[in-house]
């Protein structure tokens, strides 16, 4: 174990969060205006212990403030309400320091704040309540820090304090009205909601107690307000952009990207993101349950005419059974795209000719495109396939009752952390039944305990690599795309960041015009 | 007296397809696979986390005594509670009920306004190239799917000409009628053959009838004549066309509130759906329901003002 100093790499995030600022000089920034941003997803909640969809989580992370932050790609951490941490030798014991900031109707964020918080995300019955299972005790020695107490070394715990789900909320606002909080809530973020009016808008004001101090030596963030759109439409949204209804539009369709892309005014911006695109396979399901079989159908797979069919060329070719996170590894070799090889496997495999069921979302196109690709390359490879469609609702159910064969879908990380897809994808004790493939492998599992309870991260990098390579080559799924988020905006919008985790970097944006 | 008893007799004969209707919708909604805590949670609910949820919201009881009494509070006027979105069902509904029913209103005026003086045309041009190309005109509008017949209005008026906004509700009357103008063509395009059709057809019977050759014997001008015998006489097709179509309108309000994103109970209703969200779904089906045969009753009523024979009769 070769111990860091936390200092230090805060520092280092710090400083790499002021080098990606510079870009931007202090006369140049126009402060105020309205930034209207055009989303296919709303809020269902703003309270952060509650939900588990995009919709809410990318605007809760305009609102709320966690004790450690992701930084302005997404990629690194960088302090929050947390000023600075010190981690024990024995790597159990993790003390924050507060900053001096205050909530958005002034309150001083307290010590009390950050353990009631903490407190309740460790309950095991909320949603991302596991990313604080190894949490022992959550205590506050001094009105000025948080000592957080762990069972075992765990390596995610900095990366699982910077989640949305560990957003520090104002104690006596939630404890008095919890159902209220889920659309008037009280946080330390740079925006404020304003107004919720669901089914069509959020208004978000700047918090006037932002900590956060931009490039002209003043507060955060630079707008005034923010108005997310729901506007759930992708055709709808990429006409309401040339329009001038919206400044940005976020998630573009691929196939209408190319359409944007040389339009004056206009500025189209691909970004990876921590998305896997794959078919969710369940190994319980005759002949899935036979690894050459779900060998075979990664080598009867043509990803490629699949990226520039259905991606638009927007994408990459996946070596991984999970998202491209923080100790993802370059070096597993692709499964290449090989009908003979894949007919060997299937002989090899003894297949019967059961029918392998394809499930794709009703109305979703894309999806059902790469159905058609599937079943064509694995009818040559000898395997029979037949595409059902169902509402994503019923499909998703499906899927979690284990009732399906394959599904066509995908998955996100939250978290800049291997250790928690790693943990849901693929052990079987990790939750959800190896994320609905009833996946179960021992090696794998010991793996990634081990991974978890590392602090080196040189060692867990090689841990997850291993972990990356046997799953990818025991067919756990078949990975299509690690799918990058297309946005489009206008060329007043400045300093506009799409963030790997799938949000955006409101606070340093400002509106040229 | 007799109009009041006949209103009450209709209001009687509610209580019995309301309860069809919200029983087949929640019978419906309930055998359709999914459930709204996995879908929440993405499916990683714990086994006990589902219970203890399906336990406080009463998802664990037999279907039928969940109807009972879900049309149990209905009556007092109570829908529940959204699961989704935590809020009482009554609020939610209602917050939405008014751009939709702006939008139908809007919809079917426009739809008039096009309607009118078309199948006017029709009629009096009988059999002639201007009859037979609005008839085709109106096939070929009817033919075309709302939905995308909203992309081409969006495309060419709201991006070409940029005369209208594509989304949203507006701030005031004015500019809500102004965002409900597309959204509000789009379907005015759909009903306004249908219209188009049924109007002249009973123009055509008038035109040609005697007392309109009386009339004219009698050196009434034309003018006149549309209005005081064709017009009036028209009405009645116009209101039982609407009212037939309300049910139409709605799905129609569906799709296009979707499309320009506006705020009603048609986009209301795909996310319950999406999202399992039972007690809106249930909600929103007893308020279709009531909206369709409210909607009915008045068109019955309205025959009355229009002509005094049906009352009698």
């Amino acid at each position: 174990m070769s111990p860091i100093s936390p200092r230090i790499l805060a520092g280092a995030a710090l400083a790499l969060g002021l080098l990606a600022a510079g870009t931007a000089t202090a006369e140049d920034i126009k402060r105020g205006g309205t930034l209207i941003l055009a989303r296919p997803d709303e809020p269902l909640t703003f309270d952060p212990l509650i939900p588990g969809d995009n919709g809410s989580i990318y605007a809760i992370e305009q609102v709320c403030d966690a004790l450690i932050e992701a930084d302005d790609t997404g990629l690194g951490l960088r302090p929050g309400l947390a000023e600075s941490w010190e981690v024990s030798a024995d790597g159990l014991t993790y003390t924050f320091q507060l900053r001096d900031a205050k909530f958005s109707n002034g309150d001083p964020v307290t010590v009390e704040d950050v353990v009631y918080t903490l407190t309740a995300l460790a309950k095991p019955d909320t949603y991302l309540g596991f990313i604080l299972k190894p949490v022992k005790a959550i205590t506050a020695p001094d009105g000025k820090h948080v000592k957080v107490e762990l069972s075992a070394p765990y390596a995610p715990l900095l990366s699982a304090l910077s989640v949305y789900a560990s957003s520090i909320i104002h104690k006596k606002t939630h404890e008095a009205d919890k159902e209220k909080f889920g659309t008037a809530p009280m946080c330390a973020g740079p925006f404020a909601v304003e107004k919720f009016e669901r089914g069509s808008t959020v208004v978000l004001k700047a918090n006037p107690h932002y900590w956060d101090i931009g490039a002209d030596g003043k507060a955060l963030p630079y707008l005034e307000t923010v108005e997310l759109r729901y506007v759930p439409e992708s055709n709808a949204r990429v006409l309401g952009l040339r329009n001038g209804d919206y400044d940005v539009i976020s998630t573009v369709a691929f196939n209408q990207a190319k359409s944007l892309e040389n339009e004056e005014g206009l500025v189209l911006e691909s970004t990876p993101i921590f998305r896997l695109d794959y078919v969710y396979l369940n190994h319980t399901k005759k002949p899935l349950d036979n690894k050459n079989i779900r060998l075979a159908l990664n080598y009867a797979a043509d990803r490629e005419a699949i990226l520039k069919a259905v991606y638009f060329g927007y994408g990459e070719v996946p070596n991984s059974y999970m998202p491209k996170v923080n100790f993802h590894s370059d070096a597993v070799p692709l499964i290449p795209y090989d009908i003979e090889k894949a007919k060997a496997l299937v002989a090899e495999a003894g297949y019967d000719g059961t029918p392998i069921q394809i499930m794709v979302d009703t109305g979703n196109a894309p999806f059902r495109q790469v159905a058609t690709i599937l079943q064509e390359g694995w009818g040559k490879a000898g395997l029979k396939s037949e595409i059902v469609e169902f509402d994503v609702g019923t499909a998703w159910t499906m899927t979690t009752k284990g009732e399906h064969g394959a599904y066509v879908s995908y998955i996100t990380s939250d978290i800049n952390d291997t250790d928690e897809l790693a943990t849901i994808q693929a052990d079987f004790n990790g939750g959800a039944q190896a994320f609905f493939s009833w996946y179960d492998n021992k090696e794998v599992a010991q793996l990634l305990s081990d991974a978890r309870s590392s602090l080196d991260p040189a060692k867990r990098g090689e841990i997850y690599a291993k972990i990356q390579e046997i799953v990818y080559n025991d067919g756990y799924s078949v990975p299509l795309n690690f799918a990058p988020v297309v946005n489009g905006l206008h060329d007043h919008v400045k300093g506009w960041k799409q963030l790997a985790n799938g949000w955006w970097w409101l606070q340093k944006v400002w509106v040229d015009k | 007296m007799l109009l009041l008893d006949y209103i009450l007799g209709r209001l009687a004969q509610m209580v019995p397809v309301i309860i069809g209707v919200s029983l087949i919708a929640f019978l419906a909604i309930h055998l359709v696979p999914g459930d709204p805590i996995q879908i929440m949670m993405h499916g990683r609910a714990t086994p006990e986390t589902l219970a203890a949820a399906h336990a406080k919201l009463g998802l664990d009881r037999p279907l039928l005594i969940q109807y009972g009494r879900f049309i149990g509070n209905a009556a007092l006027g109570d829908l529940g509670t959204s699961i989704i979105q935590n809020a009482p069902v009554s609020g939610i509904v209602g917050e939405k009920l008014g751009p939709t029913v702006f939008l139908l209103v809007f919809s079917s005026i426009l739809a008039i306004v096009i309607a009118l003086p078309l199948s006017l045309l029709a009629a009096r041009r009988v059999d002639r190239a201007a009859d037979h190309a609005i008839r085709l005109v109106g096939i070929v509008g009817f033919a075309m799917p709302p939905f995308w017949v909203g992309i081409l209005l969006m495309l060419f008026f709201g991006i070409y000409l940029d005369w209208f906004p594509i989304s949203g509700f507006g701030k005031d009357f004015i500019d809500r009628l102004w965002h409900a103008v597309l959204p509000s063509a789009t379907i005015a395009l759909f009903l306004a053959p249908i219209l188009i059709q049924s109007l002249r057809a009973s123009m055509l019977d008038v035109l040609t009838a005697d007392y309109i050759e009386v009339a004219r014997a009698k050196g009434l001008g034309e003018w006149r004549i549309l209005v005081k015998h064709v017009l009036r006489n028209a009405l009645i097709p116009v209101v039982t066309v609407l009212a037939v179509n309300i049910g139409w309108l709605l799905s129609g309000a569906v799709v296009v509130e979707y499309l320009f994103s506006y705020p009603g109970l048609g986009s209301l209703l795909v996310r319950a759906v999406g999202y399992r969200d039972y007690p809106v779904i249930q909600g929103l089906s007893l308020v279709f329901a009531v909206l369709v045969i409210v909607v009915n009753l008045l068109a019955d009523l309205s025959y009355m003002l229009i002509d005094r024979r049906v009352l009698t009769s």
